[in-house]
């Protein structure tokens, strides 16, 4: 399936997405930012836990938001809710700004990393409650709270204590909660985080209708990349406090692109395709690997690479083309998201 | 899972601070103290200490060597002390103990204002002491040695347990507010409960004794409360021991209304 990146322009394979995921990336393109991030640093004494963050994120978006342990998600996401006030910097959601919080708190919803829930109430006293807390009358709390429940897959459970719940409902009455004031921006914090495969996967189902039904811009952190590359359409990486990437999956991907691919022919066809892509545009090196026929890596010129945009696929398999070599496999080594993030982040080099 | 329904969209759109956001604060406090143990047992346990005290006093004619106005005394102080220790330690609980459950952070979220939540929470903390004075209220009426000393213990008792509380409460809001540990705030505003409590069972005569039990808030109301039952003093005669209580209950309540506006995820003033 195809979908549009707005700020690549250009059409990019995505194999979580639909036809709806297209049209609300176009929508959401052009939409106004409905979050402008500028310049947000958050200290603690002499820690800058968030450095010089700056972003915007429009609705409909679903944002990745990549880090290592300690990298500033959780103090970014908190200062962005207003749980925090930020050091420096500023930042605007519905164009309200950062010095009016309370203002701003009718606008988000938040399922934050730690969230605690009072065990000895039900799940529906528990979002009558918040619903009330956000100005509604009983009468439309109670509907808002039954209406919920249902979206979140807890209609029958919403009168069983939360004591009763497991960590899966616990986390989809949390997204529950975070949308009873309708919000324009929701934060998630690793809403995935403890829960097993069938829950994480009812997880970004919620969080992909959240934006693409409501239209509401989704602030995602977690630390599973699979994720990311499932639901976001950009990603922010942190590192230490300080974004060091941002862009869509595939720009990042490319960010930390390979400068080596590896190539499967016929062991009979290896010559030829050691020799075709010694002489490839950028290639600076063809090796085989561990000299057994068939199974080569070409490695680029990194400066070429910058250059031609990063990507050496095309120059590879075109050379191959061209002299009739069968490819068995091509794979650019280090092209997952998890590469690019490793690359990246200081893990990549412990 | 169900998809997300459109339809609702309008009806939770109307998301704004609620004017009475302190209201809503309090009614669930209320609900949470109210309709789970905490309260009743409570109740139960005072109204049985009650009953056990009443009942030596009435009928054992061997233990019951004090005088009946000692004993409507010896009631109200206890509903004075219980009601205000009550009312310190939920106060305590109150913000550091939601932080400790982590569910602060949800509360912190919503568009409440800061003050308000802290006042919902306070409201909830002293509401204890009503409860534990018209559980009392019985017991005097049945002690009582004659028709002007059940009104004056009632009122006196009122007066000073709600000035009392009102401080106490204020000062465990205060202290739950600033602390990151829940043990931490109860102890720290209890040893305050404490030391304060202490003069109380200690003779305080001369000059110095006397300025210290009329600064003393707790000493100052106990004071208050002894005159006008047990000396039989009118309420208006002892009036100047309500000083300490009611300036204690004003400083409190303007400290806790200055901390709560920055009510924090974390303890402390600011960060």
């Amino acid at each position: 399936m195809l979908a549009f990146y707005a700020d690549s322009g250009k059409m990019e394979v995505n194999p979580g997405g639909d036809q709806t995921d297209t049209a609300a990336a176009v929508r959401s393109a052009k939409a106004e930012a409905v979050l402008r991030v500028d310049h947000v640093t958050k200290s603690f004494g002499p820690l800058e836990a968030v450095r010089d963050l700056s972003f915007e994120a429009r609705p409909g978006e679903i944002i990745g938001l990549l880090g290592p342990n300690g990298a500033g998600k959780t103090t970014a996401i908190r200062v962005l809710s207003t749980i925090l006030s930020p050091t420096r910097g500023r930042f605007t959601l519905g164009g309200i700004p950062h010095t009016k919080p309370g203002a701003i708190r009718q606008q988000i919803g938040v399922l934050p990393e730690s969230a605690g829930y009072p065990l000895h109430q039900t799940g529906a006293e528990f979002l009558r409650y918040h619903a009330r807390l956000f100005g509604h009358p009983a009468r439309s709390a109670r509907e808002i709270a039954a209406s919920l429940l249902v979206e979140v897959g807890l209609a029958e459970r919403g009168s069983s204590s939360i004591a009763t719940y497991s960590r899966g409902m616990r986390q989809r009455l949390g997204v529950a909660r975070a949308l009873v004031n309708t919000p324009s921006v929701i934060f998630l914090d690793e809403p995935t985080l403890g829960l097993d495969p069938a829950g994480q996967r009812q997880m970004l189902a919620l969080i992909r209708d959240v934006a693409g039904q409501r239209g509401a811009t989704v602030i995602l952190s977690t630390h599973f990349l699979d994720e990311v590359e499932e639901v976001c359409s950009r990603v922010i990486i942190l590192n230490r406090g300080e974004a060091i990437a941002e862009g869509s999956v595939a720009d990042i991907k490319r960010r930390a692109a390979p400068r080596t691919v590896r190539v499967h022919v016929p062991p009979e066809m290896h010559d030829e395709a050691l020799s075709a892509l010694t002489q490839a545009q950028g290639v600076a090196r063809v090796d085989s690997i561990d000299k057994e026929r068939g199974w080569l890596t070409a490695t680029f010129d990194s400066a070429w690479l910058d250059e031609h945009g990063g990507v050496p696929i095309n120059s590879a398999i075109r050379a191959l083309i061209d002299v009739d070599v069968l490819i068995l496999s091509f794979e650019l080594e280090g092209g997952r998201l998890s590469d690019a993030f490793l690359s990246l982040t200081e893990e990549g080099r412990r | 899972m169900t998809s997300l329904a459109r339809s609702d969209y309008r009806l939770r759109s109307a998301a704004k601070a609620p004017a009475y956001g302190w209201l809503v604060v309090a009614v669930q406090e209320l609900r949470d103290i109210w309709l789970s143990w905490r309260g009743p047992i409570i109740v139960f346990a005072f109204s049985l200490l009650l009953s056990l005290l009443t009942y030596l006093a009435a009928t054992n004619k061997e233990l019951n060597i004090i005088d009946q106005r000692d004993t409507v005394n010896m009631v109200v102080q206890i509903t004075l002390g219980i009601g205000v220790a009550v009312s310190l330690l939920f106060g305590a609980d109150t913000v550091s103990g939601e932080r400790e459950r982590e569910t602060l952070e949800s509360l912190l979220l919503t568009p409440v204002p800061r003050r308000q939540i802290g006042l919902g929470k306070l409201l909830a903390a002293v509401s204890v002491w009503p409860v534990l004075m018209l559980v009392a209220v019985p017991y005097v009426w049945t002690l009582k040695a004659g028709p002007g000393l059940f009104a004056n213990a009632v009122v006196a008792g009122f007066v000073v347990g709600s000035l009392l509380t009102a401080a106490f409460a204020s000062l465990g809001v205060i202290v739950s507010i600033l602390s990151n540990s829940n043990r931490l705030s109860l102890a720290a505003s209890f040893f305050v409960f404490v030391v304060l409590l202490a003069p109380t069972r200690i003779p305080l005569t001369g000059w110095f004794g006397d300025h210290i039990a009329r600064i003393n808030p707790v000493t100052a109301g106990s004071r208050f409360v002894d005159r006008v039952i047990v000396t039989n003093h009118s309420l208006g005669q002892e009036w100047t021991l309500l000083i300490a209580p009611v300036v204690a209950a004003v400083i409190a309540l303007a400290v806790a209304f200055v901390v709560a506006d920055r009510l924090r995820l974390q303890g402390g003033i600011d960060r």
